[in-house]
């Protein structure tokens, strides 16, 4: 049941509880989760994009104070946008290196474990030491002598960018990702890291922008840290540089207007769908709820997001929408699913993928791994039927058609 | 999104679980929950546990949930299929609400009814023109249903 559900309270058991707060202020009211592409009401409450649109098709109101709002007032919010990215990105590494911290007080005492390295720590936080550290980076300079930090702390992860300048003493610009290593590291390690991690974060970037869950992260803090913490540092620039430079982008497209579809025929709804290449099946009921959703979907990618997708990409997007939707095609899978769980069992990793059934973030190879033999039979099944009768293989066929469509993706 | 918001919602309920209420699915269904709120003392439910069910819609948290009364409840704003009358569960719902939340309201509308928008006339009658009447049959059918 507990699939990707973070909450606020994740921290109040850390060496930092007060992040808590933090964690609640950037999420939004409607679905509770960390705000993604934010935008800005008239009465100065932020939600997701997609989440306050989806909500003024039903309710010209703001859902926390209940003032007038519309669509067209919504304005985003580049900075809070990647702000909360990049919090997103250490999110996960920042609780567990907490919780560490934690476990660490708890057996031994503070002093202790703050004698060696988190006393650089605390003095970067110094408003003096932070400026030395910052001309040390402005002038590549040589010499400033700090222990290496170890990587715990709120520092450490917070500013990643510091740690990389008091590391060692002597510091050289990356040219890729323009963050300070130490000379001999940039030589031997970091050079060819970035350049893999470039190319990589290249064939990775279409994906990187949809909904795909971030894959499980149960690693421990000690076996992940250095490579993580390198892409974090590249994060951290892309995160800066997205927003300096989201203000001319030229992917912006005209809104989609709202349709008052009462006085449309069966026929102009279809010409309307089709003309944005949207399937055109359905009853008029669906076809319009089609159209509502994608016009929320297109507005707030192309009015709101910092990045905006390709069409084709919002009418995936649709499609995973209507799937979890439509009420027909929802029981017949989740019927599917429930007889398959009582003959696998298979407890946890079971309920957890069901969780993302109907969402974007759901794994397709692990739920046809999990059911690898049912599949099979049902496949077998359906053929056995062909020669028969189409009836019968309608029928199965319709069964199968979930792990079918999954094998090709 | 809807199942994603009540998973979370359930998660939360059971680390920080509202004075006196409890909620959960029932069976499979993450759709379909059960609740239950112990009688606030200081009213005339005092005592008795009262159980609700829980219906969200699947465009939740859009559109409100629909909660109903399973126990019997002697109650101007409850009536006898269970319904309740609260304006938070209908036109005033917020996508900001939660379940916790909601169930937190409808105790303090067990303690403070409001016999001004009533579901049932009758009961609203008695409650303001003869309270103690009122706080009898209501502890009477609290004994009766809910004990």
């Amino acid at each position: 049941m507990n699939y990707n559900v973070s909450d606020a309270t994740d921290f109040s058991h850390t060496s930092i509880p007060q992040l808590s707060q933090l964690d609640t202020l950037v999420r939004c009211h409607i679905c509770k989760d960390l705000l993604k592409i934010p935008v800005l009401t008239p009465c100065s409450h932020t939600f997701c994009s997609l989440c306050i649109r989806e909500y003024l098709t039903r309710e010209p109101k703001c859902p926390l104070c209940l003032s007038e709002l519309r669509e067209s007032n919504l304005r985003s919010e580049f900075l809070v946008n990647e702000i909360i990215e990049s919090y997103r990105s250490v999110r996960d590494e920042l609780l567990e290196s907490l919780k560490e911290d934690q476990r660490n007080n708890a057996e031994k005492s503070l002093i202790e474990l703050t004698d060696d390295d988190n006393d650089d720590d605390l003095q970067i936080v110094g408003t003096n030491q932070k400026e030395e550290v910052k001309r040390d980076k402005n002038e590549k300079s040589v010499g400033k002598v700090t222990k290496p930090s170890t990587s715990t702390g709120l520092n450490s992860l917070l500013n990643s960018q510091r740690d990389k300048s008091k590391t060692k003493e002597k510091l050289a610009q990356c040219p890729i990702c323009s963050n300070f290593y130490p000379i001999q590291a940039l030589e031997r390690t970091h050079l060819d890291e970035c350049l893999t991690m470039q190319s990589l974060d290249e064939s990775t970037d279409v994906k990187k922008r949809t909904p795909t869950p971030p894959s499980p992260r149960i690693k421990s803090p000690k076996s992940s840290s250095k490579p993580k913490r390198a892409v974090n540092a590249k994060d951290d620039i892309s995160h800066v540089d997205k927003y300096l430079s989201s203000f001319n982008t030229g992917q912006r497209r005209e809104r989609l207007p709202k349709i008052n579809f009462t006085s449309m025929s069966l026929s102009q709804i279809k010409q309307k769908l089709a003309s944005l290449s949207l399937p055109t099946h359905g009853s008029r009921q669906n076809m319009i709820a089609r159209y509502n959703h994608y016009e929320v979907l297109w507005n707030s990618n192309f009015c709101d997001a910092i990045e905006p997708v390709d069409e084709s990409e919002l009418r995936r997007q649709l499609a995973s929408w209507e799937a979890s939707h439509n009420p027909s095609n929802g029981n017949n899978g989740t019927n599917i699913i429930s007889k398959m769980m009582r003959r696998a069992n298979q407890g946890n990793s079971y309920q957890k993928l069901l969780a993302d059934f109907k969402t974007d973030n759901f794994q397709r190879k692990s739920w046809i791994l999990m059911f690898r033999k049912d599949f099979k039979n049902l496949i077998q099944e359906a053929k056995r039927s062909i020669p028969r009768e189409s009836k019968t293989t309608g029928s199965v066929d319709n069964q199968i058609a979930v792990p079918e469509n999954t094998e090709k993706e | 999104m809807s199942l994603k918001r009540i998973t979370k919602e359930l998660n939360d309920l059971g680390r920080d679980p509202p004075t006196s209420c409890s909620a959960g699915p029932v069976g499979d269904d993450v759709y379909h929950w059960q609740a239950s709120i112990m009688g606030p003392p200081d009213s005339p439910y005092a005592g008795g546990v009262f159980f609700l069910s829980i219906h969200f819609p699947t465009d939740y948290p859009f559109k409100p949930p629909k909660i109903a009364f399973t126990t019997k409840i002697y109650h101007p704003n409850i009536n006898a299929n269970g319904n309740i009358c609260l304006d938070i569960l209908k036109d005033q719902w917020s996508p900001a609400l939660t379940i916790s939340k909601v169930l937190l309201s409808i105790c303090s509308l067990l303690t403070d009814a409001n016999p001004d928008d009533p579901l049932v006339p009758e009961i609203a009658h008695i409650y303001k023109t003869d309270r103690a009447k009122y706080e009898a049959q209501a502890r009477e059918w609290t004994k009766k249903y809910a004990v």
